[in-house]
């Protein structure tokens, strides 16, 4: 447990020197490796060798790199506006209508792209002129948008899955299937915290234009391209006529074939696509493989056993590990970047929570939820800072107060998927 | 804007990297669309796309690290920016740049070994028999060109101002 301990101090000293937290995993990695084994440095060498070139010779991979690139396609795509035009056709006339349009607009968009800020960003263009139009308080535009926002990384595909799925080795597909329900649940309670928020203060949110049948029908033939992309991936995935690798190869081309129909594809940005899905990869796997040696380290130590025999000394039920370990991730997900967090902790709490016999697939949904809280709760959080940055006159305190309602909508959501685990795994239950 | 021998450098590298990194992964999609259709349409599936899609993957990856590197796009807690000054800042920025340098440094050594290993077994794949050592000798090649750029970055003149934050840019949450 000491070295263990040890380690994880060192490591986050290294990071908060500014080393990049791949470089800081990955040399306590070494390091810890090495004290271990009598401060023999060759097997810890050659166990460095042996994840750089497996991570990057790893087949499943190459989820990533797609996945990333259809996300990358589609928002060049500009298939928002389509997107929100539909929402709003249904619900627009509604008190606080537009905020709930923009809410299921991200969740409709959350289903072809796998990333939140991306998201966040795109609706923010097409959202946020439409709400400041009819009136509405910077409050609840911004936070409908940035709490919107974090459906991308919920409902699949989702970059985060997939990146929990390769560190834990849980099946990339069923993680997607259990992805689908939390974040229906998610867009419903979105949409009552808009409620909420209209109902407190009805200045902040006025009703639109009613939209007549035909002008509806109208405007969900304008969303057939985002239907298509997701039933043909997610639904390949599912139906197991596919791989999660070749669903998000057949995803990122189908992406590139709409940007294309489209027209709305230059070479410039084509190229940009390309090349930014590709830095991103390199990145992520830098620190994937930082953390994969790090928890190589871990592993090899007593903490995982001295955990779990810490929790059977006390007595605690297994239950109140799982909201503990929420409870640490909603308060570290305040102050922290949320990929960095959930790198350095899913070494130490995974071998736990399987331990006491949860299902992994829950638990990434879990892992999943807290980051979206953590994207959307002040002061740091990446979907609010996507905000500030595309929205500079909004001041920070009325964003921050904005988003106040749907970080409440979400930890209600935490405790309702904690309390029953059916919601998450029903679906990739009836999976083959 | 002027620019000296080494930054000229950095732009051609840069442009370089990032065209072969978007050849890659276009092909990376290519091979697995095609292999899909090829499989459930005309039920002729691409011979050895698992492991052209794995040694594309490899490649890619080490063929965009550079970049990230270049561009100060690792994930970094930043915390302590808060604490310091503007000269302290840039003072640290550096010296991390150094540290990174040396350490990647360290790392390139240890994948030119595993090169000669892997290239001394003559180890192929199983289907195609192409020769994998190349693609690790890349691999090592790629991780010296990292250590390289931080460690020319630690001694160029820092950028005129802060990167701002880039919502465009497609991060992984």
């Amino acid at each position: 447990m000491t070295e263990a301990l040890v380690g994880l101090g060192l490591m986050m000293v290294l990071a908060l020197l500014r080393i990049p937290i791949a470089i800081s995993m990955g040399v306590i990695g070494f390091l810890g490796g090495a004290c271990l084994r009598k401060r023999k440095i060759a097997p810890a060498m050659a166990m460095v060798e042996t994840k750089v070139y497996d991570t990057g010779r790893n087949y499943t991979l190459s989820v990533v790199p797609l996945f990333i690139l259809m996300g990358n396609f589609v928002t060049r795509a500009g298939m928002s506006q389509e997107l929100f035009r539909a929402a709003y056709a249904f619900v627009g006339h509604l008190r606080g209508g537009l905020a709930m349009a923009t809410i299921c607009a991200c969740a409709g968009f959350g289903a072809i792209c796998g990333s939140s800020i991306a998201t966040a960003a795109t609706m923010a263009k097409v959202a946020y002129p439409s709400m400041k139009e009819l009136g509405y308080s910077d409050r609840l535009s911004t936070g409908s948008i940035a709490a919107g926002g974090t459906l991308g990384i919920l409902i699949p595909p989702s970059t985060l899955m997939v990146i929990y799925g390769v560190m834990t080795e849980t099946n990339i597909g069923k993680l997607f299937a259990a992805g689908i329900l939390p974040g229906i649940l998610a867009t419903f309670l979105l949409c009552v915290a808009v409620q909420w928020t209209v109902f407190k203060d009805p200045a902040s949110g006025p009703p639109g234009a009613k939209s007549s049948w035909g002008e509806r029908l109208r405007a969900i033939e304008g969303v057939w391209g985002v239907a298509l992309l997701f039933i043909l991936v997610m639904g390949g995935i599912y139906g197991g006529v596919f791989t999660a690798t070749e669903g998000a190869g057949i995803g990122a081309f189908g992406a590139l074939c709409f940007a294309l129909l489209r027209r709305a594809l230059t070479w410039r940005k084509f190229l940009d696509a390309l090349v930014e899905s590709g830095r991103t990869t390199a990145m992520l796997f830098a620190i994937l493989t930082g953390a994969l040696m790090f928890a190589e380290f871990v592993n090899y130590t007593t903490m995982p056993d001295d955990l779990k025999w810490l929790i059977t000394t006390l007595n605690l039920s297994p239950i109140m590990v799982i909201v503990a370990i929420c409870a640490i991730y909603v308060l570290l997900g305040t102050a922290m970047e949320e990929l960095s967090m959930i790198l350095l902790t899913v070494p130490v709490f995974f071998p736990l929570v399987v331990h006491l016999g949860f299902d992994p697939i829950w638990f990434g949904i879990l892992i999943v939820v807290v980051v979206e809280i953590g994207l959307i709760s002040p002061p740091v959080g990446m979907n609010l800072f996507v905000l500030n940055a595309l929205l500079p006159h909004v001041p920070t305190k009325t964003l921050f107060r904005g988003v106040l309602p749907f970080v409440v909508a979400d930890v209600i959501r935490l405790g309702i998927l904690v309390a029953f685990p059916a919601i998450s795994l029903w679906l990739p239950s009836m999976m083959r | 804007m002027s620019s000296t021998g080494s930054e000229g450098g950095v732009v051609w590298l840069d442009r370089a990297l990032g065209v072969a990194a978007a050849i890659l992964l276009f092909c990376l999609m290519a091979i697995t669309t095609v292999d899909v259709i090829g499989r459930y349409i005309f039920n002729w599936p691409l011979r050895g796309a698992f492991e052209i899609t794995e040694l594309l993957l490899l490649t890619l990856i080490f063929a965009g690290l550079p970049l990230v590197s270049r561009a100060d796009e690792h994930v970094t807690l930043d915390f302590i920016d808060a604490l310091l000054g503007d000269r302290c800042r840039r003072i640290l920025r550096r010296l991390v740049d150094v540290v990174c340098g040396l350490i990647i440094l360290g790392l390139a050594w240890r994948v030119f070994v595993k090169a000669g290993k892997i290239s001394g077994y003559g180890d192929t794949t199983d289907v195609l028999f192409i020769s994998v050592g190349p693609f690790v000798y890349f691999m090592a090649l790629m991780v010296l060109v990292t250590a390289i750029v931080h460690i020319v970055k630690a001694f160029l003149p820092p950028p005129d101002k802060p990167k701002v934050f880039d919502p465009d840019q497609v991060s992984p949450t």
